[in-house]
């Protein structure tokens, strides 16, 4: 939220957290998203931690040989859903549906592309084995962190002065239930099937609760980002289910293995405390930032989180990783620039893992000349 | 209904299909794909393609810096008339009034037949998400007005909202009552939401693959988009090109709320899942009353207590100013 400010060329596609930025109100979008990650921790403690060892493995085993054209479903309506922003003004013809199909097409693109991208790092990394655990984190760094920072320092663009507390009115019992409700069905579904991430969990929630004010909007992400995270890895010590799930559940269960119902209760434990720490941390956080923007300045934060990243690619990843986020950077700025949805560049994972789940990644790369 | 909806029952009518399920078991994701794809298809095909080929007669572009809601309703007017004194349909697009990035001056068109008369209103300036813009309240005004030649049937709602994104457009059909039909959106609903042309993509695929199944699950995606858009407003040209106008819809729900959108994706994913479920090779746990009473009746009983709660909450003062032009 504090570090995506919009240009002004930023077509349609202002999200809900910037434009609070944009209205020095961070603070308030911070504070939102965290009431939606406060409300979804408590629905997972109190509905979900007693329920999923009940539901969980029945639904695991009818739904896992199913999880293939699960994906390609999600990628399909990812790809249809998008909607056409240009081609307002003038007579129907062809000159006004390629106006419209301008940043569509762009979306398409940015999807095979980082598909491509995907499959070559499956597939014939440049990476060093040495750092196989961390293949795609160049990817992501170039797809979606560094995009943003350079626009910020291209545009030169400067927040307005943030407020330290929340909006007044902002929080409210409708705005917090509606995100709830949304956010947690997202995370959930994609905390559950594989390569589908948060993001696109609150995108296909977002769609089913045709959720549209901007209040509701944070609180779903919030919602959407904790369930997929905690609830994912909290998957980890469902009884009866086991299942890893992202790279914390990963670390884990290269250190122990949970095998014990003891194990889960210890866990939703942990979780109700780790949440209430880092519910504690938000505000003095989220003010510390802002008083470091404000202070250092924008575009010399934005400077030095690139840099860190930098530092950070080619520290795990060497000089291969920095190129490989460098590809990244240039597809993951094709949908900022041409407005169309930044999530297509998922293609990254949803590609080769739908391909390989459908028995055919190895034919395709075969084919691409890969293998 | 939204998109997903369609998607969720178009990926609903394959699984009900065993064969379909034993082939995704098996790692072969066409028919689920098949069932998605199409039942998302037709107004993917409205408002992604020929929307931006049809033509129209007339536009209004309303100036952004001084926009005059006198000019639209003349506008609106004329097209009117001139269907009714030409004898022929008259194509009118309305566009937006893009303010910034993310601002947008609404507008609202009524059709009025009783006072033979249009009136439009300046509303409040909204993001695109269709949300008022903080600070910026819409005009208090009643609205201007502009008289009818003749009288007027209203197709869809008589007051359009013109807000964010891509304007409507409406065909100024004359009738042979003396009466002049305003179609509302008339590219939408059309060719792509018949019953008749459905049998088309179905025959194609059926073709294409060699494969029977494709085609049936084709054909009931599609007609499962058609028939949960009847239960709307606005209807649909069921039988086209046999049939020459839409049929209007039951009205029983609004496409864009969220009771329905939810249901419909939430019912839908119980009947995948028991479809799943019950060809699975495993010892149900669960049968199929169990399945109603735990996967909807609960949730449903749920969600309309979380509604009734949100209901009865009184509106915020921050909120009311805002939406109150």
């Amino acid at each position: 939220v504090l570090l995506a400010a919009p240009d002004e060329s930023a077509l349609f596609t202002v999200l809900p957290g910037q434009k609070y930025l944009m209205q020095g109100q961070g603070y308030t979008a911070v504070i939102l998203t965290t009431a939606g990650g406060a409300a979804a921790l408590l629905a997972l403690l109190a509905v979900g931690g007693p329920l999923a060892p009940a539901v969980l493995p029945a639904a695991r085993r009818t739904l896992q040989p199913h999880m293939h054209w699960m994906v390609w479903c999600v990628i399909c309506f990812m790809l249809l859903s998008e909607w056409p922003k240009e081609g307002r003004l003038g007579q129907g013809g062809m000159a006004k549906f390629r106006q419209a199909w301008q940043s569509l097409g762009v979306g398409l693109a940015a999807f095979g592309l980082s598909g491509l991208l995907g499959f070559i790092l499956l597939y014939r990394s440049p990476i060093s084995h040495a750092a196989a655990f961390q293949n795609l984190m160049p990817a992501f760094v170039g797809l979606f962190a560094v995009p943003s920072l350079l626009v910020n320092l291209a545009s030169r663009v400067n927040i307005p002065r943030q407020a330290r507390a929340c909006m007044p009115g902002s929080l409210t019992a409708s705005s917090i239930l509606r995100g709830t409700l949304a956010g947690a069905l997202g995370g959930g579904f994609a905390g559950f099937v594989p390569a589908v991430t948060g993001g696109v969990g609150g995108m296909l929630a977002g769609h089913a609760t045709a959720l549209r004010d901007d209040r509701s909007f944070l609180v779903s992400q919030g919602a959407s980002k904790l369930v997929y995270y905690v609830g994912g890895f909290l998957l980890l010590f469902v009884p009866g289910l086991w299942i890893t799930r992202g790279g914390g559940a990963w670390l884990l269960k290269s250190v122990y293995a949970p095998r014990m119902e003891r194990d889960y209760w210890m866990a939703l434990a942990s979780a109700a405390i780790g949440g209430a720490v880092a519910l504690a941390l938000v505000s003095p956080l989220t003010r510390a930032t802002i008083r470091m923007l404000e202070t250092c300045g924008y575009r010399r934060v934005s400077w030095a989180a690139l840099a860190l990243m930098a530092v950070l690619v080619a520290a795990v990843t060497g000089w291969a990783g920095l190129a490989v986020a460098a590809v990244g950077t240039g597809i993951g700025l094709l949908p900022i620039l041409y407005g169309s949805r930044r999530m297509n560049c998922l293609g990254v994972i949803l590609l080769p893992i739908a391909c390989n789940l459908s028995g055919v990644g190895g034919r395709v790369a075969a084919w691409m000349g890969l293998l | 209904m939204k998109g997903i909806s369609h998607f969720a029952a178009g990926v609903a009518v394959a699984s009900c299909f065993p064969e379909a399920v034993r082939q995704g078991a098996a790692g072969n994701p066409l028919y689920f794909i098949l069932g998605g794809v199409f039942g998302i298809l037709p107004d993917t095909l409205d408002f992604k393609f020929y929307r931006f080929l049809r033509k129209h007669d007339m536009e209004v572009i309303p100036d952004p810096l001084r926009p005059d809601p006198k000019l639209i309703a003349e506008a609106v007017a004329l097209a009117v008339n001139r269907a009714r004194v030409d004898g022929r349909p008259v194509n009118l697009k309305l566009d937006t009034i893009r303010l910034a990035a993310d601002q947008w001056q609404s507008y609202e068109v009524t059709l009025d037949p009783a006072k033979k008369e249009v009136r439009v209103r300046l509303g409040p300036v909204v993001d695109t998400g269709g949300n008022p813009v903080a600070g910026k309240r819409g005009g208090k005004d009643k609205g201007v007005s502009a008289p009818l030649l003749c009288d007027v049937k209203v197709e869809y709602t008589a007051t359009t909202k013109v807000d964010i994104l891509d304007g409507p457009t409406f065909r100024m059909t004359p009738l042979a009552d003396r009466r002049v039909l305003a179609e509302f959106i008339p590219w939408h609903r059309e060719w792509s939401h018949s019953f008749v042309t459905a049998l088309a993509p179905a025959l194609l695929c059926g073709f294409l693959f060699r494969d029977l199944l494709a085609g049936l699950i084709v054909f009931g995606a599609l007609a499962a988009h058609i028939l949960a858009d009847q239960l709307g407003f606005l209807g649909s040209n069921l039988f086209f090109p046999f049939t020459r106008r839409r049929k209007e819809g039951l009205k029983l729900v609004h496409s864009d709320r969220s009771a329905p959108n939810l249901a419909t994706v939430w019912l839908s994913c119980l009947v995948i899942f028991w479809n799943l479920y019950r060809v699975a090779p495993l010892r149900p746990h669960y049968n199929i009353l169990q399945f109603a009473v735990f996967g909807a009746l609960l949730p449903a009983a749920a969600f309309l207590l979380l509604r009734r709660c949100l209901n009865r909450l009184p509106p915020r003062r921050s909120e009311t100013d805002a939406t109150t032009p």
